[in-house]
């Protein structure tokens, strides 16, 4: 090779290292047997070769029992159709046009009761959790270590799996796909976005092993989301651990877990000769991952099956709302409006609760509870609950109640709107809808005075209760005249 | 002089009642008889091309389309092919590549999907990937199509996928599309990457669909060479090899291209049985109004009048403008020329790539119902959207190419009845070659696209997208190149890992993120508008960024000016305020070449004497002087700029600075002038040097001519010759050269190279085409810089007289005579 072709080489940007990175060639790495045991593993075969696989049984957490009402909750409601009919619809808004006249439809993955059938058996569930050389996914992302994990006795199995280099991962895949095969039911944190695609694409690009049936999937991360995420901000598994489920209830507490973030790059050093015991880092706190899932996927189920056993105080209010929006969003909205009441009783923190009220005060109309509704759209619509403005209270309402509306909250505009109407069409007392309007009148200009409101959010209120109560103030108009 | 360029019609008679066609002819002719009668001197009227009208070659619907194709087809309107239609599906149908070459509204897209529909009409798995360059397109294509599959009753799926189609809608287009619209970038960063979810595709990709084939050039063409490289390997991973069918304006070696995109062989068809009226080209240039400058009267405002001839006879009327803003000024003319009606909408719209699709919809719609009678557009609308057929296009200034000028000029031309087109020229240089030389763009071939697919800079980072894709076998071939050293190198950097037989991605970040198929190097400077708070306005690669943004610059962004007044060059950005001023900036660079390794080399020979000496005046005679091409390293510097008035050209005075220095390694054409070629020349030491620098910036405004690329995709620069003409590296680094005009150029040069270079790090293929044309190169400069009417050179032939001295001119053309060009 000329040296020109080398000098030019040298010079090539796209060829400059991607990062600073420690000469670990240099570094004394051990012998192949020390950095198997410095991971606590030993080697598996099958007919595409080998790979290391460690195993480890655990007392806790302990096995937790999906009650079928859970189960119904946590699995997806409708069958892969209706996500077609979302695409196609979605896809014609894009200007994209589909000819499907005669296409075979549905038909992707398993039917509901099949799912909740097989999801009943708690010996079927399978716990995944991957670590990866990226977090971007597409087909240069692979998953190096695969940690599987199953009750088991009075504990529960956690099996890792993991690639030497990447002529190991066909082995790997094939070890995935014979537990899939025997227990059927994934439990992720996550893994319907990226653990199982990430699987998918990896088994599709060895062209030979098949991508397993899995007969239900439980992602953990969509409730635990719903249940916790206004009390901690976020739903990392880590938190969670450490804020909903506690290091007693575990057993354990990651002092001295690894920064996730430096994964990838850890395994690198490691494909490069470099030292095992950074990745020996990466085993534990996949173990730990996997545990804190299966003990996470017992509260979620406990929560969900006993939500009144949940201690109140603003925190567990806030889970009783967690669950409330859960089981609203699933359609069970009796639970729901009972649950709502709770966690409203229980003391939510300003914000949420102004929330959950509008979500009740929704659900008590659409159950024709209109006299609740229109309570709670009164106190939103309040902006405190004695001030110089009209005296709302409603017909025969809890005037107790008021205590409720917290201090100095701005007044939902929508609320009065609602209200408004209330009282137009079903209350059938349009002084009184007059009088709302007026006072959402007044607070819409104090409003915008103190740059309170948006000006397009004033402007379609402010014309929405004028013409309202125009139209009030003619057909009042025409009352007394006609009486 | 002008008169006589008129051809000789037959004036159709008028009686009342006569065809719109005759009418708008008649018209037509007027406007272009009294335009050449107004210009007296004949300097204004260069030339008057007549284009007869052409009957259609007309060819029967093929036996092989199936019935409901051909009803559908035939619900459409369309019962019989052109000749050229039919030539390309049965060459599509027989499962060559081809490539169809044929002018602007042809009925190109037929081409492709006639034998295409009927594929998947018989073959429900085959799958059809096209690729537009811009999304605009896929976009109107999209339509054609859903018109064709709403008469067909079978089911197919077509679908465009680019940036903004939504998450849930990605999936159904993966399973069920059988045509997927979309562009390289969505290509190289949406679907390869991740190729699984498109198994069904992949699996079944029969066809390939390379739609406006020419705009695939430089480094866009050599990005997206590398793309279907990656394309074929994903396509062969899958078990399919899929047949290429391009679309392509006029281009001298639309074949050639279309191989080197794709390292297929083509099938090249290029006869047009399309009919059209008659026809008139016209070159327009604006009148001289001071001599010894050579300073023209503005070709905006020149523009203007002569769309207006058009539009107040009612003629349908399309004019390009080059720029955002020359359009904008343009429309505000014309606007206020032609008010609207008393409850009419605005007769004269514009048209530019940020309007909304439902916008352009209503002006096309507008265009073809005779509402609207002209429109301003850029060049949006040079490529295949549908507006329909206009009587009138008015090209202010040329659009750099003349395939993009006839592109244009298309626009202009109803199947019956005439119409007209006219370019009307800027002062730049290759506006002044072309309206000077018509001959050379009415009589000659358009220019050659060039692209260089083994640009090593480029094909690295496509490599490292490959791997990411697939992991590379150790005897995979990736372009031209031997990959175990490359593979190697990527390795050593982190990027790789080897295993038995593989090299396997290994790094965190998604490696098509960092690669943008628009330009060679992803290192960008990001350019902040701090106007009003702070808002990031636009990009800019580093190569030209220091030209482009150095503190004080003008960045000129959708035709409003902001000035540069920071650039932080650790974190690559560049503030800048909004201003409204006369001029802008252009950068002066120091810039050093040292010839790495000479690729080719020849001595230059004169095939006539034209340096008038006794006797022997045919025989050969060296010209002491060489062309060259091979690989350099670039060494160059901004070290101040020059404020430039709009319009004229003027230079208004200059600044200093002080920036890094920037290295590059890429390929040169280079013309070496020996010392007995510069001692013959009768010039004081000065005034050659003077000579050589207007010579080079003369030699690349015509290179741009025949490269078919812009202003900035070549630098230049003058240097000494190197001692040895030997190999390598340890040659001594050549002495300074810049474009600085005067103080530093005293010293003489003991030999001269005047080198063109490519302005990207790795070439992208000019050099080589350079030296080989050679001569036409040189004889080109020879008739720009002899045929420019200014007295001591301008910004149109050498580069303005005060900035290069009075001699300049003469020494130029005294060197090309001593090259052997011109006479």
């Amino acid at each position: 090779m000329s040296s020109v072709y080398l000098d030019r080489l040298s010079r090539i940007s796209a060829l400059a290292p991607a990062r600073r990175r420690e000469p670990v060639r240099e570094a004394l790495a051990g012998d192949e047997a020390d950095r198997m045991a410095v991971l606590g593993a030993e080697v598996g075969r099958n007919r595409y070769g080998e790979h290391l696989i460690a195993r480890q049984w655990y007392a806790t957490p302990e096995m937790c029992d999906p009650c079928a009402n859970v189960l119904r909750l946590l699995l997806p409601a409708k069958t892969t159709r209706a996500g077609i009919g979302i695409a196609r619809r979605s896809a014609a808004r894009n200007r994209g046009i589909s000819f499907c006249r005669n296409a075979e439809e549905g038909s992707v993955g398993p039917r509901m009761d099949e799912a909740a059938e097989l999801a009943a058996d708690p010996r079927k569930w399978l716990f995944l959790d991957i670590e990866t050389t990226g977090l971007a996914g597409g087909t240069g992302t692979y998953a190096f270590l695969v940690g599987l994990a199953w009750w088991d006795g009075d504990g529960i199995t956690v099996e890792q799996l993991f690639m030497r280099d990447h002529s190991e991962e066909h082995s790997v895949l094939l070890e995935i796909a014979r537990r899939v095969l025997e227990r059927p039911v994934l439990v992720t944190f996550n893994g319907k976005s990226f653990d199982w695609p990430l699987l998918e694409t990896r088994f599709r690009m060895t062209r030979a092993i098949e991508s397993p049936r899995v007969g239900a999937h439980l992602d953990m991360l969509h409730p635990a989301r719903q249940l916790w995420r206004l009390k901690l901000g976020s739903a990392k598994l880590a938190e969670l651990e450490r804020r909903v489920l506690g290091a007693e209830t575990l057993g354990w507490s990651r002092s001295e877990d690894i920064d996730s973030s430096r994964i990838p790059e850890f395994y690198f050093d490691y494909l490069r000769g470099g030292p095992a015991e950074p990745l020996a880092g990466v085993f534990r706190h996949n173990r730990w991952d996997l545990r804190g899932l299966a003990a996470l996927a017992g509260r979620i189920f406990r929560a969900l099956a006993e939500p009144e056993t949940i201690e109140t105080g603003t925190e567990g209010a806030l889970e009783i709302y967690g669950v409330s929006r859960l089981l609203d969003r699933r359609g069970e909205r009796e639970r729901a409006c009972t649950l709502y009441e709770r966690a409203l009783e229980a003391g939510l923190p300003r914000s949420v609760e102004r929330t959950a009220r509008h979500e009740l005060a929704r659900l008590a109309k659409r159950q024709r509870n209109y006299l609740r509704a229109a309570e709670l759209w009164h106190q939103l619509g309040c902006r405190r609950a004695t001030g110089p403005h009209l005296n709302l209270r409603p017909e025969g309402g809890r005037g107790q109640e008021l205590d409720h509306t917290p201090e100095g909250g701005e007044p939902s505009f929508e609320a009065c709107e609602q209200l408004a109407i209330h009282y137009e069409r079903r209350a059938s007392d349009p002084n009184e809808a007059a009088r709302v309007s007026r006072y959402a009148l007044l607070e819409l200009r104090r409003a915008d005075r103190l740059g309170l409101i948006p000006p397009h959010r004033h402007a379609y209120f402010a014309e929405r209760f004028t013409r309202r109560l125009a139209r009030l103030t003619k057909k009042l108009a025409q009352e007394i005249t006609d009486a | 002089m002008a008169h006589s360029l008129l051809p000789r019609i037959t004036i159709a008679t008028r009686s009342p009642g006569a065809a719109q066609g005759s009418g708008t002819l008649a018209c037509v002719r007027d406007v272009v008889e009294q335009f050449a009668a107004r210009d007296r001197t004949g300097e204004i009227i260069t030339a008057v091309h007549h284009i007869p009208a052409r009957e259609a070659q007309w060819a029967p619907m093929p036996e092989w389309v199936r019935p409901e194709l051909a009803a559908a087809y035939r619900e459409k309107g369309v019962t019989q092919l052109y000749s050229h239609q039919a030539s390309a599906a049965a060459a599509v149908h027989a499962g060559c590549n081809v490539v169809v070459v044929t002018p602007t509204a042809s009925g190109k897209t037929l081409c492709y999907n006639l034998p295409l529909l009927n594929q998947v009409l018989e073959n429900p798995d085959a799958r059809a990937l096209y690729l537009f360059p811009t999304k605009a397109l896929a976009q109107d294509q999209l339509a054609e199509l859903h018109d064709l599959g709403e008469r067909l009753s079978s089911s197919f799926g077509v679908f465009t996928y680019d940036g903004d189609t939504s998450a849930d809608a990605r999936a159904a287009i993966r399973d069920r599309g059988h045509i997927v619209l979309t562009n390289p970038d969505m290509l190289h960063a949406g679907i390869l990457p991740h190729h699984t979810r498109w198994t069904r595709l992949f699996e079944n990709l029969r066809y390939i669909v390379l739609d406006e084939l020419h705009t695939y050039r430089g480094v866009f063409g050599s990005h997206l060479a590398n793309v279907l490289r990656r394309l074929r390997r994903v396509a062969a991973f899958y078990g399919s090899s899929p047949q290429f069918i391009a679309s392509s304006a006029t281009i001298a070696n639309p074949g050639e291209l279309a191989r080197r995109l794709t390292e297929h062989e083509f099938t090249a068809i290029s006869e047009n049985g399309a009919p059209a009226g008659e026809k008139f080209f016209m070159f327009y240039n604006p009148p001289v109004v001071n001599r010894h400058l050579g300073i023209r009267r503005g070709y905006i405002g020149e523009s203007s009048r002569v769309a207006q001839e058009f539009l107040k006879r009612g003629l349908q009327t399309l004019v390009f403008a080059n720029s955002r803003l020359h359009t904008e000024v343009l429309l505000t003319y014309l606007q206020r020329a032609n008010p609207p009606a008393v409850g009419a909408a605005q007769p004269v719209q514009g048209y530019r790539g940020g309007y909304l699709p439902g916008e352009r919809r209503a002006i096309e719609r507008g265009l073809r119902a005779g509402g609207i009678r002209g429109v301003v557009s850029t060049n949006a609308l040079e490529l295949g959207i549908d507006v329909g057929s206009l009587d009138a296009v008015v090209l202010a200034g040329y659009p750099g190419t003349i395939a993009s000028t006839w592109q244009r000029a298309g626009r202009a031309g109803r199947r019956s009845g005439g119409s007209c087109a006219v370019l009307v020229a800027s002062s730049a240089p290759l506006d002044q070659f072309i309206v000077q030389h018509p001959e050379y763009f009415f009589g000659g071939s358009p220019e050659h696209a060039f692209i260089q697919p083994d640009n090593l800079e480029i094909l690295v980072n496509h490599l490292k997208c490959a791997a990411f894709e697939l992991p590379i076998g150790a005897d995979e071939k990736f372009g031209g190149f031997e990959l175990a050293p490359l593979c190697e190198r990527l390795e050593d950097a982190g990027y790789l890992h080897r295993t038995a037989e593989h090299w396997h991605w290994t790094e965190q970040a998604y490696p098509a993120d960092a690669v943008s198929l628009r330009a060679v190097t992803s290192d960008n400077f990001v350019v902040v508008d701090t106007t009003n708070g702070s808002e990031v306005i636009g990009e800019v690669d580093f190569a030209s960024a220091l030209a482009a943004v150095h503190p004080k610059a003008i960045y000129l962004h959708q035709g409003q000016q902001y000035q540069v007044e920071r650039m932080d060059f650790a974190e690559r950005r560049a503030y800048v305020k909004r201003v409204s001023l006369e001029y802008y900036t252009d950068a002066i660079r120091y810039t050093q070449v040292r010839v790495l390794e000479t690729a080719a080399t020849a001595r230059i020979i004169r095939t006539k004497n034209n340096v008038r000496e006794p006797g022997d005046e045919d025989l050969p005679v060296d010209a002491a002087a060489e062309r060259t091409h091979g690989d350099v390293l670039v060494r160059s510097q901004v070290v101040g700029f020059k404020k430039i008035k709009f319009f004229t050209n003027e230079n208004l005075g200059s600044g200093q600075l002080e920036l890094p220095e920037n290295e590059m390694h890429t390929t040169a054409f280079w013309v070496t002038l020996e010392r007995t070629l510069i001692e013959s020349l009768p010039f004081p030491v000065r005034e050659r040097q003077n000579g050589m620098h207007g010579l080079l910036y003369a030699l690349e405004s015509v290179a741009t001519l025949l490269l078919m690329c812009d202003r900035r995709d070549i630098g230049t620069a003058i240097g000494e010759r190197p001692p040895s003409p030997g190999l390598g590296v340890e040659w001594e680094e050549a002495p300074a050269a810049s474009n600085l005009g005067g103080a530093n150029e005293e010293r003489e040069f003991f030999e001269a190279n005047l080198y063109l270079y490519d302005a990207y790090p790795g070439g992208i293929g000019f050099s080589e085409p350079l030296y080989d044309a050679a001569e036409v190169l040189l004889a080109r400069t020879h008739e720009l810089i002899a045929a420019c009417p200014c007295e001591k050179g301008c910004p149109s032939c050498v580069g303005a007289a005060g900035d290069r001295g009075d001699q300049a001119k003469e020494a130029a053309l005294a060197i090309l005579a001593r090259l052997g060009a011109g006479l």
